[in-house]
Parts: C-alpha cells; structure tokens; sequence
C-alpha cells in the first residue's frame, strides 16, 4: 500500500523552458538505467528476496525512486512549458512533440521506449544485488554525464540531489549484499541460490 | 509575505522529512544503531508537528492531514473560501512552480 504525499522531495522551480535540455533529461524517465526502471526493478525483486531486511530495504528504496520520477518529471514538465512553435521544432525534441506534444511519456533520450527488458528480476538474491548495485553507479554515470553538458542552475541543483541519492543507495545495497552473505555457507556464496535452494540458507 | 511563509514552512518539510527518509535507509541495513534511532525518534516527531502546522495554515500534505474544520485557515490556493470543503484539492500541484509549489 502506498500514499501520496503531495510535494517533491527536493524542489524543482525552473524558470527558463529549454526542450533541448528536456529531451535528454527524459532518459532517467524512461531510459536504461532511469528512474521508472529503478523503482519497478526493486518493487519487483523484493517478493522472493530470502532475508527480510532487504525485501524491506527494496521497498524502500524503490519507493523512493517513484518520488525521483516524480522529480525528473516536474523537471521535464518545467522546461517545456508555454512553449512557442518555433521551440517545439528544436532539433530533439521535434519528433518527440509530434507523438506527446508537451506530455510526459517514458522513453530513454534516443527516442526507445521504456521496456520492462531495461531491468531483471532474476529470483536470484545475489545476482539481483548486483543488478542494483550496477544500476545506481549507471545511474549515477547518467546524472554525470548530464550534469557536464548542462549550464542551468535551476536544472543542475535537483540533478546533483539525484546523483547523489544514487550514490547513497549503492551503498545500502552494498550492505544489503553483506547480510545475505552472511546467512550463508562462505564457502559457496557463488554455488548455489539463496532464493531457491533454501537448505543453504541458514535460520535466522 | 504568505507566500514567504509557505515557502519556508515547505524548505523546512523538505529538510526534515528527507532526515527522515535517509535514516530509515540506514536504519533497513543497522537495526540497533541507538544514536540513529535517537535522530530518528526525534526527526520523526518534528516531521509530524511541521506537517500538522502546514496543514493548519495552508492545504494538507498527506490524506492524513485532511481536516476539513482546521485546514487552511489562510485559505490560500482554494476554490472554496470560507466554505467546508475536502481541502486534499487546496494548494498547488508538486511541480507547478508557477502556481506557487515553491
């Protein structure tokens, strides 16, 4: 179950529109290593997840990636707003215009649309920790490479906030990774699945 | 001079509550760190004054906070001054800036 809270976690308040800019932003939307992937790859992979510390850690960390949606969405939505003709045929964002207008729709700044194939859910405890402990440093190599090439306070501050997020969850998932090894014989972390051949698992 | 005050009733929300959120993350992976669970205790328990204060001078963050009778009472950002209404629709939307969600 989850509620509302009607506000963003770190505010967005851009004054100068600029599709350009919002036509690469839309990657951590609907891209590769975005934040819709982000928060469904957790949401999904905690159900099967052997200990129950982590499937609460997913939980909360794939909650608080709808709330980073949320914000490059506000981003997006601020930087094509009230836009003039000539605007909206920018190179990058024309194509784009002609299928959503000004909408928001998830898909990854060369245009492909989000697909669930972006992320795994394997069923596998120690293979998904890895997925999640790769997917915030792309994650976190995305708002770098944004952040390099954009000159916008107004659009830089909220990106650093989320850059840094990502370097935060990397390490709870880095100890989310220690605690499931630690119910586990040392000598075979690698061997077996702790999701599936549970005999391996040791009793809390 | 209202807008002002939301605004900073908003920064300090925002402060707070993400104190909150960050130490529950930290909390998922050291369940018996005392001194977190102190900061905690005690940001959680700031975090529901400050939204119950929010609440009571504009519209409610949460349906938790939905109280008809007390909420707004500045009446700003609502379609129904003066009169009983659902307040959850009082205020702006997250990320319209332009009608004033800073």
């Amino acid at each position: 179950m989850w509620m509302y809270e009607k506000r963003l976690q770190f505010p967005v308040n851009i004054k100068k529109p600029c599709p350009k800019t919002a036509s690469l932003i839309i990657s951590q939307f609907g891209g590769p290593d975005g934040e819709l992937a982000a928060s469904m790859r957790y949401l999904s992979q905690r159900y099967s997840m052997p200990c129950k510390e982590v499937g609460g850690l997913l939980t909360d960390i794939g909650t608080e990636e709808l709330a980073h949606l949320e914000m490059i969405c506000a981003i997006i939505y601020q930087l094509t707003k009230n836009l003039t003709t000539e605007q909206a045929k920018t190179a990058g964002f024309d194509a784009y215009y002609i299928d959503h207008t000004t909408a928001l729709w998830p898909a990854a700044a060369a245009g492909i649309p989000f697909n669930a194939c972006e992320f795994q859910s394997k069923g596998d405890a120690i293979t998904d920790l890895h997925e999640d402990l790769a997917a915030e440093q792309k994650a976190r190599t995305t708002y770098d490479n944004l952040i390099r090439i954009i000159d916008d306070p107004d659009v830089r501050e909220p990106l650093k906030f989320l850059r840094a997020r990502e370097v935060v969850h990397f390490q709870r998932f880095g100890e989310a990774l220690e605690k499931i090894k630690s119910n586990l014989d040392e000598k075979n972390f690698y061997f077996f699945n702790p999701e599936f051949d549970k005999r391996f698992v040791k009793t809390q | 001079m209202q807008t002002a005050d939301r605004s900073s009733l908003l920064k300090q929300i925002n402060e707070i509550s993400f104190t909150v959120n960050d130490l529950t993350l930290y909390l998922d992976t050291h369940p018996l760190d005392t001194d977190a669970l102190d900061a905690f205790t005690q940001a959680m328990a700031q975090r529901k004054q400050l939204l119950d204060t929010f609440a009571k001078e504009f519209e409610p963050l949460t349906a938790n906070c939905v109280c008809p009778d007390t909420n707004n009472q500045t009446a700003s950002n609502t379609k129904y001054p003066g009169k009983c209404h659902f307040t959850w629709s009082d205020g702006p939307l997250p990320w319209d800036n332009e009608g004033g969600a800073i």
